[in-house]
Protein backbone atom coordinates (compact mmCIF):
# COMPACT_ATOMS: atom_id res chain seq x y z
CA UNK A 1 0.00 0.00 0.00
CA UNK A 2 1.16 3.55 -0.67
CA UNK A 3 2.54 5.91 1.93
CA UNK A 4 1.07 9.37 2.52
CA UNK A 5 2.54 12.11 4.67
CA UNK A 6 0.03 14.66 5.97
CA UNK A 7 1.03 17.92 7.69
CA UNK A 8 -1.22 19.63 10.22
CA UNK A 9 -2.86 16.31 10.89
CA UNK A 10 -4.05 16.80 14.47
CA UNK A 11 -7.38 18.39 13.56
CA UNK A 12 -9.74 19.51 10.82
CA UNK A 13 -8.96 18.58 7.24
CA UNK A 14 -5.56 17.09 8.08
CA UNK A 15 -7.02 14.72 10.67
CA UNK A 16 -9.69 13.67 8.20
CA UNK A 17 -7.05 12.92 5.55
CA UNK A 18 -5.34 10.67 8.10
CA UNK A 19 -8.59 8.90 8.98
CA UNK A 20 -9.57 8.23 5.39
CA UNK A 21 -6.17 7.07 4.16
CA UNK A 22 -5.79 4.84 7.24
CA UNK A 23 -9.25 3.38 6.52
CA UNK A 24 -8.10 2.62 2.97
CA UNK A 25 -5.15 0.71 4.37
CA UNK A 26 -2.46 3.23 3.43
CA UNK A 27 0.67 3.70 5.46
CA UNK A 28 0.18 7.15 7.01
CA UNK A 29 2.78 9.52 8.44
CA UNK A 30 0.80 12.09 10.41
CA UNK A 31 2.72 15.28 11.25
CA UNK A 32 1.71 17.89 13.76
CA UNK A 33 3.40 20.48 15.97
CA UNK A 34 2.99 18.71 19.29
CA UNK A 35 2.63 14.98 18.77
CA UNK A 36 2.16 14.38 22.51
CA UNK A 37 -0.99 16.49 22.56
CA UNK A 38 -2.30 15.18 19.24
CA UNK A 39 -4.93 13.18 21.09
CA UNK A 40 -7.40 13.03 18.24
CA UNK A 41 -4.69 11.40 16.14
CA UNK A 42 -4.07 8.73 18.76
CA UNK A 43 -7.63 7.47 18.62
CA UNK A 44 -7.49 7.01 14.84
CA UNK A 45 -7.38 3.28 14.24
CA UNK A 46 -4.61 1.66 12.22
CA UNK A 47 -1.81 3.34 14.13
CA UNK A 48 -0.68 6.17 11.89
CA UNK A 49 2.93 7.04 12.53
CA UNK A 50 2.88 10.37 14.37
CA UNK A 51 5.79 12.76 13.81
CA UNK A 52 6.46 16.16 15.33
CA UNK A 53 6.85 18.98 12.79
CA UNK A 54 6.98 22.75 13.12
CA UNK A 55 6.43 23.83 9.51
CA UNK A 56 7.49 27.41 10.16
CA UNK A 57 10.93 26.16 11.20
CA UNK A 58 13.16 24.80 8.39
CA UNK A 59 15.32 23.02 10.99
CA UNK A 60 12.28 21.03 12.12
CA UNK A 61 11.61 20.01 8.52
CA UNK A 62 15.24 18.98 8.15
CA UNK A 63 14.99 16.88 11.34
CA UNK A 64 11.90 15.15 9.98
CA UNK A 65 13.74 14.35 6.75
CA UNK A 66 16.56 12.78 8.76
CA UNK A 67 14.04 10.56 10.58
CA UNK A 68 12.44 9.58 7.27
CA UNK A 69 15.71 9.06 5.45
CA UNK A 70 15.50 6.32 2.82
CA UNK A 71 11.73 5.87 3.11
CA UNK A 72 9.45 6.23 0.14
CA UNK A 73 6.63 8.78 0.27
CA UNK A 74 4.05 8.35 -2.47
CA UNK A 75 1.88 11.31 -1.63
CA UNK A 76 2.71 14.46 0.32
CA UNK A 77 -0.30 16.44 1.52
CA UNK A 78 0.90 19.93 2.44
CA UNK A 79 -2.17 20.66 4.52
CA UNK A 80 -0.96 22.60 7.55
CA UNK A 81 -1.75 26.28 7.45
CA UNK A 82 -2.90 29.15 9.60
CA UNK A 83 -5.46 31.89 9.01
CA UNK A 84 -4.18 34.64 11.32
CA UNK A 85 -5.94 37.49 13.17
CA UNK A 86 -8.14 40.41 11.96
CA UNK A 87 -7.75 40.86 8.19
CA UNK A 88 -9.63 44.13 7.72
CA UNK A 89 -7.79 46.90 5.82
CA UNK A 90 -6.07 49.15 8.36
CA UNK A 91 -5.87 46.52 11.07
CA UNK A 92 -3.05 44.31 9.86
CA UNK A 93 -0.77 42.80 12.50
CA UNK A 94 2.48 42.69 10.54
CA UNK A 95 4.31 40.16 12.67
CA UNK A 96 1.28 37.87 12.46
CA UNK A 97 1.39 38.33 8.67
CA UNK A 98 5.03 37.19 8.68
CA UNK A 99 4.11 34.13 10.71
CA UNK A 100 1.31 33.25 8.28
CA UNK A 101 3.75 33.53 5.38
CA UNK A 102 6.24 31.25 7.10
CA UNK A 103 3.65 28.55 7.79
CA UNK A 104 1.66 28.80 4.58
CA UNK A 105 4.37 29.53 2.00
CA UNK A 106 7.87 28.77 3.25
CA UNK A 107 6.77 25.58 5.02
CA UNK A 108 5.19 23.85 2.03
CA UNK A 109 8.07 25.01 -0.21
CA UNK A 110 10.65 23.64 2.21
CA UNK A 111 8.76 20.33 2.62
CA UNK A 112 9.07 19.57 -1.09
CA UNK A 113 12.71 20.70 -1.28
CA UNK A 114 13.66 18.69 1.78
CA UNK A 115 11.63 15.51 1.15
CA UNK A 116 12.37 15.32 -2.59
CA UNK A 117 14.47 12.12 -2.20
CA UNK A 118 11.54 10.43 -0.43
CA UNK A 119 9.10 11.53 -3.12
CA UNK A 120 11.44 10.26 -5.85
CA UNK A 121 11.43 6.84 -4.19
CA UNK A 122 7.60 6.71 -4.15
CA UNK A 123 5.39 5.32 -6.89
CA UNK A 124 2.79 8.08 -7.07
CA UNK A 125 5.24 10.98 -6.91
CA UNK A 126 2.44 13.39 -6.04
CA UNK A 127 2.28 16.52 -3.90
CA UNK A 128 -0.89 18.43 -3.13
CA UNK A 129 -0.99 21.74 -1.33
CA UNK A 130 -4.22 22.57 0.44
CA UNK A 131 -4.81 26.08 -0.83
CA UNK A 132 -7.96 28.21 -0.79
CA UNK A 133 -10.26 30.14 -3.07
CA UNK A 134 -9.21 33.19 -0.98
CA UNK A 135 -5.86 32.75 -2.75
CA UNK A 136 -7.48 33.23 -6.17
CA UNK A 137 -6.51 36.78 -7.20
CA UNK A 138 -8.74 36.74 -10.27
CA UNK A 139 -11.64 35.37 -8.25
CA UNK A 140 -11.32 37.93 -5.43
CA UNK A 141 -14.51 39.98 -5.36
CA UNK A 142 -14.66 40.62 -1.63
CA UNK A 143 -11.43 42.28 -0.53
CA UNK A 144 -10.01 41.70 2.95
CA UNK A 145 -8.26 38.45 3.93
CA UNK A 146 -4.96 40.33 3.83
CA UNK A 147 -2.85 37.65 5.52
CA UNK A 148 -4.50 34.48 4.33
CA UNK A 149 -5.32 35.35 0.69
CA UNK A 150 -1.84 36.57 -0.31
CA UNK A 151 -0.24 33.64 1.52
CA UNK A 152 -2.29 31.22 -0.56
CA UNK A 153 -1.61 33.14 -3.81
CA UNK A 154 2.10 32.92 -3.00
CA UNK A 155 1.69 29.21 -2.20
CA UNK A 156 -0.03 28.69 -5.56
CA UNK A 157 2.99 30.31 -7.23
CA UNK A 158 5.33 27.95 -5.39
CA UNK A 159 3.26 24.96 -6.57
CA UNK A 160 3.31 26.21 -10.16
CA UNK A 161 7.08 26.78 -10.10
CA UNK A 162 7.80 23.42 -8.47
CA UNK A 163 5.55 21.66 -11.00
CA UNK A 164 7.72 23.10 -13.78
CA UNK A 165 11.02 22.32 -12.10
CA UNK A 166 10.09 18.76 -11.05
CA UNK A 167 8.30 17.62 -14.20
CA UNK A 168 11.45 15.88 -15.46
CA UNK A 169 11.50 13.82 -12.29
CA UNK A 170 7.91 12.75 -12.91
CA UNK A 171 6.55 14.55 -9.88
CA UNK A 172 3.01 15.92 -10.06
CA UNK A 173 2.02 18.92 -7.94
CA UNK A 174 -1.35 20.59 -7.55
CA UNK A 175 -2.91 23.25 -5.38
CA UNK A 176 -6.36 22.23 -4.23
CA UNK A 177 -9.17 24.14 -2.57
CA UNK A 178 -11.01 22.11 0.05
CA UNK A 179 -14.13 24.27 -0.21
CA UNK A 180 -15.65 25.97 2.81
CA UNK A 181 -15.38 23.30 5.46
CA UNK A 182 -16.77 22.96 8.98
CA UNK A 183 -13.48 23.09 10.91
CA UNK A 184 -11.91 25.35 13.53
CA UNK A 185 -10.89 27.60 10.63
CA UNK A 186 -14.07 27.38 8.56
CA UNK A 187 -16.47 27.75 11.47
CA UNK A 188 -19.72 26.00 12.26
CA UNK A 189 -21.68 27.72 9.52
CA UNK A 190 -19.64 26.15 6.74
CA UNK A 191 -21.65 24.04 4.30
CA UNK A 192 -19.18 21.17 3.84
CA UNK A 193 -18.15 18.48 6.30
CA UNK A 194 -14.47 17.59 6.53
CA UNK A 195 -15.45 14.01 5.55
CA UNK A 196 -17.03 15.11 2.29
CA UNK A 197 -14.33 17.65 1.45
CA UNK A 198 -11.53 15.13 2.02
CA UNK A 199 -13.38 12.38 0.15
CA UNK A 200 -13.68 14.79 -2.78
CA UNK A 201 -10.02 15.79 -2.58
CA UNK A 202 -8.91 12.15 -2.46
CA UNK A 203 -10.86 11.56 -5.67
CA UNK A 204 -9.17 14.56 -7.29
CA UNK A 205 -5.76 13.38 -6.09
CA UNK A 206 -6.37 9.90 -7.51
CA UNK A 207 -7.26 11.47 -10.87
CA UNK A 208 -4.13 13.67 -11.09
CA UNK A 209 -1.68 12.99 -13.87
CA UNK A 210 1.64 14.61 -14.71
CA UNK A 211 -0.21 16.56 -17.42
CA UNK A 212 -2.26 18.26 -14.68
CA UNK A 213 0.81 19.28 -12.72
CA UNK A 214 0.87 22.92 -11.71
CA UNK A 215 -2.90 23.35 -11.65
CA UNK A 216 -5.18 24.93 -9.05
CA UNK A 217 -8.28 22.77 -8.66
CA UNK A 218 -11.42 22.65 -6.61
CA UNK A 219 -12.31 19.71 -4.35
CA UNK A 220 -15.46 19.44 -6.47
CA UNK A 221 -13.45 19.22 -9.69
CA UNK A 222 -12.57 21.88 -12.22
CA UNK A 223 -9.89 24.51 -12.12
CA UNK A 224 -9.86 27.75 -10.15
CA UNK A 225 -8.49 30.95 -11.69
CA UNK A 226 -5.16 32.18 -10.38
CA UNK B 1 4.65 75.37 -9.37
CA UNK B 2 2.83 76.15 -6.17
CA UNK B 3 -0.08 74.88 -4.17
CA UNK B 4 -1.96 73.64 -7.20
CA UNK B 5 0.65 71.06 -8.19
CA UNK B 6 -0.03 67.49 -7.06
CA UNK B 7 2.08 65.50 -4.63
CA UNK B 8 3.56 62.06 -5.26
CA UNK B 9 5.19 59.83 -2.69
CA UNK B 10 7.65 57.22 -4.02
CA UNK B 11 9.21 54.47 -1.89
CA UNK B 12 12.65 53.07 -2.69
CA UNK B 13 13.44 56.31 -4.51
CA UNK B 14 17.22 56.30 -4.14
CA UNK B 15 17.94 54.33 -7.30
CA UNK B 16 16.59 52.52 -10.33
CA UNK B 17 12.91 52.83 -11.10
CA UNK B 18 12.11 54.72 -7.89
CA UNK B 19 14.70 57.38 -8.64
CA UNK B 20 13.34 57.73 -12.16
CA UNK B 21 9.78 58.16 -10.83
CA UNK B 22 11.05 60.93 -8.51
CA UNK B 23 12.96 62.58 -11.36
CA UNK B 24 10.05 62.54 -13.84
CA UNK B 25 7.43 63.78 -11.39
CA UNK B 26 9.82 66.50 -10.16
CA UNK B 27 10.51 67.54 -13.76
CA UNK B 28 6.75 67.76 -14.31
CA UNK B 29 6.55 70.21 -11.43
CA UNK B 30 5.03 67.87 -8.84
CA UNK B 31 5.87 67.94 -5.17
CA UNK B 32 7.83 64.72 -4.54
CA UNK B 33 8.16 62.92 -1.23
CA UNK B 34 10.94 60.44 -1.93
CA UNK B 35 11.56 57.74 0.64
CA UNK B 36 14.51 55.41 1.03
CA UNK B 37 16.16 53.43 3.81
CA UNK B 38 19.25 55.59 4.08
CA UNK B 39 18.94 59.23 2.94
CA UNK B 40 22.60 59.71 3.93
CA UNK B 41 23.60 57.61 0.93
CA UNK B 42 20.94 58.86 -1.52
CA UNK B 43 23.19 61.27 -3.39
CA UNK B 44 21.52 60.86 -6.79
CA UNK B 45 18.12 61.48 -5.23
CA UNK B 46 19.27 64.55 -3.36
CA UNK B 47 20.81 65.94 -6.55
CA UNK B 48 17.43 65.99 -8.35
CA UNK B 49 16.13 69.40 -9.37
CA UNK B 50 12.67 70.44 -8.25
CA UNK B 51 10.47 70.17 -5.19
CA UNK B 52 11.85 66.92 -3.75
CA UNK B 53 11.82 66.02 -0.06
CA UNK B 54 13.78 62.98 1.04
CA UNK B 55 12.25 60.99 3.91
CA UNK B 56 13.86 58.01 5.63
CA UNK B 57 11.64 54.91 5.55
CA UNK B 58 12.34 51.17 5.55
CA UNK B 59 9.17 49.53 4.23
CA UNK B 60 10.25 46.26 5.85
CA UNK B 61 10.03 47.85 9.30
CA UNK B 62 6.58 48.94 10.56
CA UNK B 63 8.20 51.20 13.19
CA UNK B 64 10.09 53.02 10.44
CA UNK B 65 6.85 53.46 8.47
CA UNK B 66 5.16 54.91 11.57
CA UNK B 67 8.06 57.34 12.04
CA UNK B 68 7.85 58.44 8.38
CA UNK B 69 4.10 58.93 8.76
CA UNK B 70 4.80 61.17 11.72
CA UNK B 71 7.26 63.18 9.65
CA UNK B 72 4.88 63.56 6.70
CA UNK B 73 1.80 64.12 8.87
CA UNK B 74 -1.54 64.73 7.18
CA UNK B 75 -0.13 66.27 3.99
CA UNK B 76 -2.36 65.32 1.04
CA UNK B 77 -0.80 62.77 -1.31
CA UNK B 78 -2.26 62.45 -4.79
CA UNK B 79 -0.26 59.48 -6.02
CA UNK B 80 1.47 56.94 -3.77
CA UNK B 81 3.92 54.61 -5.49
CA UNK B 82 4.98 51.47 -3.66
CA UNK B 83 8.20 50.90 -5.54
CA UNK B 84 10.64 49.60 -2.93
CA UNK B 85 11.37 45.91 -3.28
CA UNK B 86 14.03 43.26 -3.02
CA UNK B 87 15.09 40.52 -5.44
CA UNK B 88 16.49 38.18 -2.81
CA UNK B 89 19.69 37.14 -4.53
CA UNK B 90 20.46 35.55 -7.87
CA UNK B 91 20.35 31.88 -6.88
CA UNK B 92 16.69 31.01 -6.46
CA UNK B 93 16.78 27.54 -8.02
CA UNK B 94 14.73 24.63 -6.66
CA UNK B 95 16.45 23.10 -3.67
CA UNK B 96 18.61 26.15 -2.97
CA UNK B 97 16.07 28.35 -1.17
CA UNK B 98 17.51 30.51 1.59
CA UNK B 99 14.51 30.64 3.91
CA UNK B 100 15.73 33.60 5.95
CA UNK B 101 16.18 35.64 2.79
CA UNK B 102 12.75 34.55 1.61
CA UNK B 103 11.23 35.74 4.88
CA UNK B 104 12.89 39.12 4.45
CA UNK B 105 11.77 39.45 0.82
CA UNK B 106 8.18 38.59 1.73
CA UNK B 107 8.32 41.18 4.51
CA UNK B 108 9.58 43.92 2.19
CA UNK B 109 7.75 43.01 -1.03
CA UNK B 110 4.37 41.85 0.32
CA UNK B 111 3.83 43.19 3.82
CA UNK B 112 5.66 46.49 3.20
CA UNK B 113 3.34 47.79 0.47
CA UNK B 114 0.29 46.91 2.57
CA UNK B 115 1.78 48.61 5.62
CA UNK B 116 2.57 51.74 3.57
CA UNK B 117 -0.97 51.77 2.15
CA UNK B 118 -2.47 51.39 5.62
CA UNK B 119 -0.26 54.14 7.06
CA UNK B 120 -0.88 56.69 4.30
CA UNK B 121 -4.47 55.96 3.21
CA UNK B 122 -5.60 59.12 5.04
CA UNK B 123 -3.14 61.20 3.02
CA UNK B 124 -4.48 59.65 -0.20
CA UNK B 125 -8.05 60.42 0.85
CA UNK B 126 -6.99 64.04 1.46
CA UNK B 127 -5.44 64.26 -2.03
CA UNK B 128 -7.25 64.81 -5.31
CA UNK B 129 -5.50 62.14 -7.37
CA UNK B 130 -6.40 59.22 -5.09
CA UNK B 131 -4.09 56.76 -6.82
CA UNK B 132 -2.11 53.94 -5.26
CA UNK B 133 0.37 52.14 -7.49
CA UNK B 134 2.57 49.18 -6.67
CA UNK B 135 5.55 48.10 -8.73
CA UNK B 136 5.17 44.33 -9.02
CA UNK B 137 6.60 42.15 -11.76
CA UNK B 138 5.44 39.91 -14.55
CA UNK B 139 7.64 37.32 -12.86
CA UNK B 140 4.84 37.26 -10.25
CA UNK B 141 2.25 36.16 -12.82
CA UNK B 142 1.33 32.59 -11.90
CA UNK B 143 -0.46 32.10 -15.22
CA UNK B 144 2.59 33.20 -17.23
CA UNK B 145 5.13 31.21 -15.24
CA UNK B 146 6.59 28.87 -17.83
CA UNK B 147 10.10 28.45 -16.53
CA UNK B 148 9.99 27.73 -12.79
CA UNK B 149 12.71 28.87 -10.43
CA UNK B 150 12.95 32.25 -8.68
CA UNK B 151 11.38 30.76 -5.56
CA UNK B 152 11.83 33.90 -3.48
CA UNK B 153 10.92 36.66 -5.90
CA UNK B 154 7.98 35.03 -7.72
CA UNK B 155 5.82 34.21 -4.67
CA UNK B 156 6.54 37.65 -3.21
CA UNK B 157 5.14 39.36 -6.29
CA UNK B 158 2.15 36.99 -6.58
CA UNK B 159 1.54 37.77 -2.90
CA UNK B 160 1.64 41.54 -3.34
CA UNK B 161 -0.64 41.24 -6.37
CA UNK B 162 -3.17 39.50 -4.11
CA UNK B 163 -2.75 42.18 -1.45
CA UNK B 164 -3.32 45.01 -3.91
CA UNK B 165 -6.33 43.34 -5.52
CA UNK B 166 -7.95 43.31 -2.09
CA UNK B 167 -6.89 46.92 -1.44
CA UNK B 168 -8.52 47.96 -4.74
CA UNK B 169 -11.78 46.35 -3.64
CA UNK B 170 -11.67 47.69 -0.09
CA UNK B 171 -10.78 51.29 -1.04
CA UNK B 172 -13.10 51.60 -4.06
CA UNK B 173 -15.68 53.18 -1.79
CA UNK B 174 -13.25 55.98 -0.92
CA UNK B 175 -12.60 56.60 -4.62
CA UNK B 176 -9.01 55.36 -4.41
CA UNK B 177 -7.76 53.71 -7.60
CA UNK B 178 -5.13 50.98 -7.52
CA UNK B 179 -2.60 49.97 -10.17
CA UNK B 180 -0.41 46.87 -10.03
CA UNK B 181 2.49 47.45 -12.40
CA UNK B 182 5.04 45.47 -14.36
CA UNK B 183 7.84 47.91 -15.18
CA UNK B 184 9.26 45.79 -17.98
CA UNK B 185 12.74 44.33 -17.89
CA UNK B 186 14.53 47.55 -17.00
CA UNK B 187 18.19 48.60 -16.94
CA UNK B 188 18.63 48.88 -13.16
CA UNK B 189 20.76 47.23 -10.47
CA UNK B 190 18.04 44.54 -10.32
CA UNK B 191 17.40 44.20 -14.06
CA UNK B 192 21.03 44.37 -15.14
CA UNK B 193 22.72 46.60 -17.73
CA UNK B 194 21.62 44.55 -20.76
CA UNK B 195 17.88 44.84 -20.03
CA UNK B 196 15.88 46.02 -23.05
CA UNK B 197 13.88 48.84 -21.41
CA UNK B 198 15.32 52.14 -20.17
CA UNK B 199 14.14 53.47 -16.81
CA UNK B 200 12.92 56.61 -18.59
CA UNK B 201 10.60 54.66 -20.94
CA UNK B 202 9.40 52.29 -18.23
CA UNK B 203 8.49 55.09 -15.84
CA UNK B 204 6.93 57.26 -18.53
CA UNK B 205 4.71 54.32 -19.43
CA UNK B 206 3.78 53.54 -15.83
CA UNK B 207 2.97 57.21 -15.15
CA UNK B 208 0.54 57.11 -18.08
CA UNK B 209 -1.04 53.91 -16.74
CA UNK B 210 -1.45 55.45 -13.27
CA UNK B 211 -2.90 58.61 -14.78
CA UNK B 212 -5.34 56.62 -16.92
CA UNK B 213 -6.79 54.49 -14.11
CA UNK B 214 -10.57 54.34 -13.86
CA UNK B 215 -12.88 52.66 -11.35
CA UNK B 216 -13.35 49.89 -13.93
CA UNK B 217 -9.63 49.20 -14.30
CA UNK B 218 -8.64 49.67 -10.66
CA UNK B 219 -6.94 46.58 -9.28
CA UNK B 220 -5.72 45.32 -12.63
CA UNK B 221 -2.19 44.09 -13.31
CA UNK B 222 -0.69 46.29 -16.04
CA UNK B 223 2.40 46.11 -18.16
CA UNK B 224 4.16 49.48 -18.39
CA UNK B 225 2.67 49.90 -21.88
CA UNK B 226 -0.86 49.56 -20.48
CA UNK B 227 -1.55 45.96 -21.54
CA UNK B 228 -3.27 43.85 -18.87
CA UNK B 229 -1.28 40.87 -17.54
CA UNK B 230 -2.92 37.61 -16.39
CA UNK B 231 -2.65 36.72 -12.68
Amino acid sequence: MPTVLVTGSNRGIGLEFVRQYVAEGWRVIACCRRPDSGTALKVVGGNPRIEGLELADPASIHDLAVRLSGEAIDLLVNNAGVYGPDQTFGKTDYSAFEAVMRSNVLGPLAMVETLLPNLEKGGMKTVVAVSSTWGSIGGNKWGGHYLYGPSKAALNMVVKAQAIDLKDKGITLAAISPGWVRTDMGGEGAPLTAQDSVADMRTRIAELTLADSGSFISHAGGSIPW
Amino acid sequence: MGDSMPTVMVTGANRGIGLEFARQYADAGWTVIATCRNPGRADALKALAGDVTVQAMDVGDPASIRAAKKGIGDAPIDVLINNAGLLGGRDQAFGATDYDTMGEVLRVNVIGPLAVAEAFVGNLEAGKGKRLATVSSRIGSIAENGSGGRYIYRPSKAGVNAVMKSVALDLAGQGILVAILHPGHVQTDMGGPKAPVSPADSVAGMRAVIDGLTPETSGHFFNYDGAVIAW
